[in-house]
Formats: structure tokens, C-alpha cells, sequence
């Protein structure tokens, strides 16, 4: 699997997305991050453990405690895709006003 | 900032003005051999739930027609697949809006895989890659 189609599918989850645009807030544990989401603990868990191996989060353990951050370079595929539309669109844009201007009305 | 400026601003969109009235843009968008000539190659017609593949040198695309609001609006998926042959899947939108000089104000919105003003914000903002310009983002075309 890509990286590109594994963060398309793994960012497709509205929830997912959600725990990782939280954790945009910093560096949380589990516990922190199910405030305010009301599915349950082992449900964020479950988003986290999919965060982590698309390479989005990393974990950090002290104790009995693990601690979870955004990996920013995990998105570095996206931004490829994004990259490559933005000079597709205008591109063709460009062509659709041709085609108008020969065409009849 | 709320999500609703990131979207507004901030997504895959391409804004511009062109001199053709909505119909004729209409036309345009939805007929094979005129949308072969700028767009790609594909058997599209407005028709909610109509499927089609476009072939264009991106790679082949799999459509579906999902909103055909004659000369309003044009909601497409936009199925691909990628170097690795896994599927991605988005969606494209055209808006027209009539001009008050008889043309058309066309809006491209090209997203639905997941919020793009999300999706753009943590590119821009988390990403550590030289800083995004609005007004690149949003590409308005002279007439």
C-alpha cells in the first residue's frame, strides 16, 4: 500500500480525523484525548493505533502512562496529491476557455 | 480562525470568470466530445447516478455523476488510482453562477476524500514546508 492511499483512507474516518486534529492541541494520553468525544476509551485507542501506523502519531511511554503527539511529516504524501491538482485544474481551466471561445453559441 | 474561513479560503479551488453564459459552460462540462477537448476523454452525461471512466493523462479516473443541476451545479466522484494501483477516492464540483455581463462565474471545488479545508490546514500549518500563501490557493483567471 502507498503512503498516499493508506492517509486517504486512514483520514477518510470523521472520528479519526477528529483525534488527530486534536492532538494538533499538543502531546496527550488517552484519557485526555476521550474528553469531549463520546465514543468509548478503547475506541480512541483503536483510532490512535490506526494514526500510528499510518505514521500521522507517535507514542511516547513514561510509567504506566503513554503519551501521543502528531508526527507533521506523516502528512507529506498528502500534499503531493494537493500539489498535483492545483496545477492540473487551472491548467485545464485554461483549455475550457479556449473550447468556449470556439465553440458556437 | 474557524473551519468554515479554511474552507472558504483555503481549499483545492479554482475560481474565475468566463465569457460564455452558464448554458453554454453547461454544455461544456457535459457532453463527450466537447469535455474531450479540454477536460478528458469519457462517456459523460448529466445524469444523477451516471458512470463513467475518464481517460485522461493523470491516468484513467472513475466518475459518478452525484448532482447534475442543469447550468448550476456538477458533483462528480473522482475514483483513481495510484502509482501503486490503491484506489483514492474525491470528489470534484462545478458551480456556475451567472454574471450580470452575461457570463459565468465557474467554482471548482476539488475534495470530499475528506474536509479539504482540513485536509489543507494541516498541510499548511502542521507541515513543515515553506509557508502557504492564501492567494495561491485560490487561482482566479482573468477573463
Amino acid at each position: 500500500m502507498t503512503a498516499e492511499a493508506d492517509l486517504f483512507r486512514t483520514l477518510a474516518d470523521p472520528t479519526r480525523r477528529a483525534v488527530f486534529e486534536r492532538l494538533g492541541e499538543g502531546e496527550m494520553t488517552v484519557s485526555d484525548l476521550r474528553q469531549g468525544f463520546s465514543v468509548s476509551q478503547p475506541a480512541i485507542s483503536q483510532h490512535l493505533a490506526a494514526l500510528k501506523a499510518a505514521g500521522l502519531v507517535s507514542e511516547r511511554r513514561a510509567g504506566r502512562n503513554a503519551f501521543y503527539r502528531l508526527r507533521p511529516e506523516g502528512l507529506t504524501p498528502l500534499a503531493g496529491w494537493v500539489d498535483r491538482y492545483r496545477a492540473f485544474w487551472p491548467e485545464r481551466i485554461g483549455k475550457l476557455k479556449d473550447l468556449l471561445k470556439d465553440m458556437d453559441q | 480562525m474557524s473551519t468554515e474561513d479554511l474552507v472558504d479560503s483555503e481549499s483545492v479551488v479554482v475560481d474565475c470568470d468566463l465569457d460564455a453564459p452558464p448554458e453554454k459552460v453547461w454544455r461544456a462540462l457535459t457532453q463527450p466530445e466537447l469535455m474531450a477537448a479540454w477536460l478528458a476523454e469519457g462517456d459523460i452525461k448529466p445524469q444523477v447516478g451516471h458512470r463513467f471512466e475518464l481517460t485522461s493523462e493523470i491516468g484513467p479516473v472513475e466518475c459518478e455523476v452525484l448532482t447534475a443541476d442543469p447550468k448550476r451545479e456538477l458533483r462528480l466522484s473522482w475514483r483513481e488510482r495510484d502509482e501503486a494501483g490503491e484506489l483514492v477516492d474525491s470528489e470534484v464540483t462545478f458551480v456556475l453562477t451567472p454574471t450580470i455581463d452575461g457570463g459565468t462565474r465557474l467554482r471548482l471545488v476539488h475534495d470530499g476524500f475528506m474536509h479539504a479545508g482540513f485536509l489543507v490546514m494541516a498541510i499548511g500549518r502542521i507541515v513543515p514546508r515553506k509557508p502557504v500563501r492564501r492567494l495561491e490557493w485560490v487561482l482566479a483567471w482573468a477573463a
